[in-house]
């Protein structure tokens, strides 16, 4: 992508002014996304990303400049104009860049870039025709195609030089179901680390008529009570509750400052015994999957909380600087328009011994949540929140009524406490994450859990 | 290449594949951005990129592609994708090369004092924030987001219509997140502010509201989950009217995506609600004097009076529902797809003034944060469902703040039980927003309200 001795003179100027690390990060990204909607393909958009990011450290300060000027001159300003932020003498040679070949971890089988766009489309056809057909009441049916092959090179002061290649799939299905003045979505948005073999062999069946499936049931919904009640969240996308109410506050970009809840507690008891909760970039083809990070850190298993104590953080390596440890396989970012900081990859809590009959038919009263929303925290308070798209009554021991408009309010920490039953059914939802360093692939995962009492927020009002 | 030289190059290959009508739209952008920590500089960023989109007829479809290099290679990857992607498109409407308004508006929206002002004036801005901030209260421990940023954007549209276009903008803001403690509760507050003239920003009127709000969420205490008066605080207020704004969207009409369809010219809201989209505001962030397919841009009505005067078009939206465009043609970036986005929209504010709002509140909840706005809000149905925080009213008077709640209602109904508008407008550039959105504060007859 660039040669070895223009990174190594691009290293050289942004280190000229004191820095102590300097790092290139140069990006090739081709993107395609088509859009149907109503049966016709409505949008058809392919594309190419291109720039070159240049970060420098100097003791706790960071730098970081980009261009889309891939010239040995763009270069040069851009790393110019990231030293300029730092005023000193030069005080380290770079390292001799030694190229490193990483083995992929992620095979990929069929690249997207040659696959004829006709092919994709067909997919989504497919996967309309069995949405819309689901039920009389699927009003409108949106699908989207995204593949993506992002090719990154990653050099630094120390000699790492890397390059790396991540294919990307994903299939994101939209259904509304209509009745009167009522309108209700639901959604499924299946997604792998693998090329166009992913939409070949997808359960196109199962996720279309989920998604329908799921406009509908909500459609006959009941208002959501309101109130504090044992919750069963179930497993695969239920896992983001995690990723809110503790992935967040585990990574370094809030932990260094000591502005996350869980800072300087490793060690220390910080959920219920049953809560082994696993941050792992090596799951074979998913779509959280790296095979190294953003700053080429090869990617690894990090057991976050085990059996209830605190491991472990996500560190990148400026957070690891303020923290005094060593990075964790956990940098990254959306593109080279973004420094990396300290992100998620997969992140699940392990099985445990309940099957998910035993914690539905122990539950007296109470909410069972079949398919999460998106959610948000506050690192620095723990308060997270988020939307339920399926929800149904739980009432002595059994299953009753759907609930529709409950968002789940709580604290993370508190949360963790609470956790009073973990199934066996372990599963992974492919979803983004958005934060500091852009937006990102990332997969939550859990086993059916229980969590004895959280703040359910309703239509209904108080009960 | 240079830009012209990479268009007449571009349009030369396209005409040779069989485009008939084509367009290059380019952006450039430069921005900057620092965060400071506990008096050091924590991150520094700065950048310049840009990059080109391209569209053109072929065979009477609308082809898309787009590049950050412009480089032969680009030319060819740009023809063969945008003829390929043509190819399956099926809207009955097809997108045009638009030739051009009669008269486009002359403002500007650039200013080149704050182009003059220098990054260490924008550090020494954030230093003496930071030194006020400290210096409020003891019980300050920290910030966690405290960054100033400052941005200029390039867009040039050209076709081969003979239509040529250009436009430069810029913009700096300052975003600040204040840490608070007492005994063993924490408690954050965030202000922020952007501008185009850097010397409103106050510091230490800066410190004070970021501070302010971190403290007074301290103590917070729990009541009873119930429908109360709810008053949405300015900034509240105008986030939850850009999570709704795309049901004003033509686009989302005739996609069956918002319940507005068909209701133009009927009453929506309560009659004193007005909505005005004005991309000639002199302060806005997104004011511009052409859209994204070259349409002229013009102040408008949304709401007047509780009516639904007109959805926001493009020319494809407008032409499917047989009026003009209202040019609101939108696309997030050079890699967007065209869409539809309002440019500066906001509530108008009438005479009554917050604290008037709060004393006239004999039981209830002001809201002055909501979180999860993406995923709690259904635009289809209007219901919403978010996470708030807030204060509890009784009497008139503010009187604790409140445990993490949850608000629920429908936006549709919600247009309709507002009883009265503030005094206090206010933009905010939300988190993922396509368009820069203000409002007063709303007081909302009941909404129901859960407290943890």
């Amino acid at each position: 992508m660039l040669s070895q001795s223009v990174i190594h003179d691009v290293i050289t100027a942004a280190l000229a002014t004191g820095g102590d690390f300097a790092e290139v990060f140069v990006e090739d990204r081709f993107t395609n996304s088509l859009a149907l909607q109503g049966g016709k393909i409505e949008s058809s958009l392919s594309g190419r990303d291109y720039g070159i990011g240049i970060r420098v450290f100097k003791g706790l300060q960071s730098v970081y400049a980009y261009t889309t000027d891939g010239s040995k001159e763009g270069l040069l300003k851009a790393a110019g104009n990231a030293a300029q932020a730092i005023r000193g003498e030069k005080i380290i040679q770079p390292a001799q860049l030694q190229k490193e070949i990483i083995p992929a971890g992620h095979p990929i089988s069929l690249n997207p870039r040659e696959v004829e766009k006709l092919r994709k489309v067909d997919v989504m056809k497919k996967a309309y025709e069995i949405a819309k057909n689901y039920h009389s009441s699927i009003q409108q049916v949106t699908v989207r195609y995204l593949d993506e092959e992002q090719n990154v090179l990653i050099a630094n002061s120390e000699g790492k030089f890397v390059e790396d290649r991540r294919v990307r799939s994903r299939l994101a299905i939209q259904s509304i179901a209509a009745e009167g003045n009522q309108m209700q979505p639901g959604f499924y948005g299946p997604g792998a680390h693998r090329g166009f073999e992913f939409m070949e062999n997808l359960n196109l069946e199962h996720y279309a008529n989920e998604a329908s499936r799921i406009a509908v049931t909500m459609l006959g919904a009941d208002p959501c009570p309101s109130g504090k009640f044992p919750v069963i969240i179930d497993n695969e996308f239920g896992g983001v509750i995690f990723h809110e109410a503790c992935g967040h506050g585990l990574e370094a970009t809030s932990v260094a400052k000591e502005n996350s809840v869980f800072a300087n507690r490793i060690g220390e008891k910080v959920a219920s015994d049953v809560v082994t909760y696993i941050d792992d970039g090596t799951l074979a083809n998913e779509w959280g999957s790296i095979t190294i990070d953003d700053e080429g850190e090869k990617a690894r298993k990090n057991v976050l909380i085990e059996n209830g104590i605190l491991k472990g953080y996500l560190i990148d390596k400026f957070g690891g600087r303020r923290m005094g440890m060593e990075s964790t396989g956990s940098g990254r970012r959306q593109s080279y328009r973004f420094a990396p900081t300290s992100r998620m990859t997969n992140t699940y809590i392990a099985n445990g011994k309940s099957t998910p009959e035993e914690i539905v038919s122990n539950t007296e009263y109470g909410i069972y949540t079949k398919y999460m929303g998106g959610g948000q925290v506050n690192t620095t308070t723990g308060d997270y929140n988020f939307a339920v798209m399926e929800a149904y009554l739980v009432k002595d021991g059994k299953i009753g009524k759907p609930l529709k408009g409950a968002t789940l309010i709580g604290n993370g920490p508190k949360t963790l406490q609470l956790v009073d039953m973990v199934g066996n059914n372990l599963d992974h939802g492919a979803g983004m994450c958005g934060s500091q360093s852009g937006s990102i692939p990332v997969n939550v995962g859990q086993p059916m859990i229980r969590v004895s009492e959280m703040t359910v927020g309703g239509t209904k009002g108080g009960e | 290449m240079n830009l012209q030289e990479f268009k007449e190059k571009l349009f030369q290959l396209g005409g040779q594949h069989g485009f008939t009508d084509m367009e290059l739209y380019y952006e450039r952008e430069e921005k900057f951005a620092c965060e400071l920590f506990k008096g050091e500089i924590d991150s520094y960023d700065t950048s310049e990129v840009f990059g080109t989109s391209f569209r053109g007829l072929y065979e009477g479809r609308m082809g898309y592609a787009f590049t950050e290099k412009l480089d032969e290679e680009s030319l060819s990857f740009l023809i063969e994708n945008a003829k390929e992607n043509s190819q399956f498109i099926e809207d009955e409407v097809q997108e045009e090369i638009f030739a051009g308004s009669d008269k486009y508006e002359s403002g500007s929206y650039y200013s080149s004092s704050l182009a003059e002002v220098t990054i260490a004036e924008k550090i020494n801005l954030l230093k003496e924030i930071e030194k006020h901030i400290y210096a409020y209260d003891e019980r300050v421990t920290g910030t966690d987001y405290f960054m100033v940023r400052s941005g200029e954007t390039e867009r040039v549209l050209l076709n081969s219509k003979g239509l040529s276009l250009s436009e430069k903008s810029n913009h700096a803001g300052i975003y600040v997140s204040v840490i608070v403690k007492q005994g063993d509760q924490v408690k954050n507050g965030e202000y922020s502010k952007f501008t185009r003239d850097f010397s409103i920003l106050n510091p230490e009127e800066i410190a004070r509201h970021a501070a302010e709000e971190a403290l007074s969420q301290l103590d917070a205490r729990s009541a009873e989950s119930k429908n109360y008066p709810v008053l949405l605080r300015n900034d509240a207020a105008s986030a939850l009217l850009q999570t709704y704004i795309p049901i004003f969207s033509a686009e989302n009409t005739q996609k069956g995506q918002s319940a507005l369809k068909g209701k133009t010219g009927e009453c929506i809201a309560v009659a004193s609600l007005n909505i005005v989209d004005d991309p000639f505001l002199e302060e806005g962030l997104l004011s511009s004097n052409f859209d994204s397919e070259g349409v002229a841009t013009a102040r408008k009505d949304i709401v007047k009076d509780g009516r639904l005067i007109t959805l926001m078009h493009n020319r494809k939206t407008a032409q499917k529902d047989g009026v003009e465009s209202t040019g609101n043609a939108y696309k997030a970036s050079y890699k967007g797809a065209l869409t539809v986005a309002p440019t500066n929209l906001y509530v108008n504010p009438s005479n009554q003034s917050y604290d008037e709002l709060v004393s006239s509140i004999s039981e209830g909840i002001i809201i002055t944060e909501l979180s999860g706005l993406h995923s709690g809000a259904n635009t289809v149905s209007g219901d919403f469902s978010i996470a708030a925080n807030g204060y509890y009213v009784s009497d008139g008077k503010v009187q604790n703040a409140v445990n993490q709640m949850t608000i629920a209602g429908n936006f549709y109904e919600l247009l309709n039980n507002i009883e009265a508008i503030g005094s206090d407008l206010e933009f905010s550039l939300g988190f993922m927003a396509t368009g820069y959105i203000g409002s007063p504060s709303l007081l909302i007859r009941e909404l129901a309200v859960t407290i943890e």
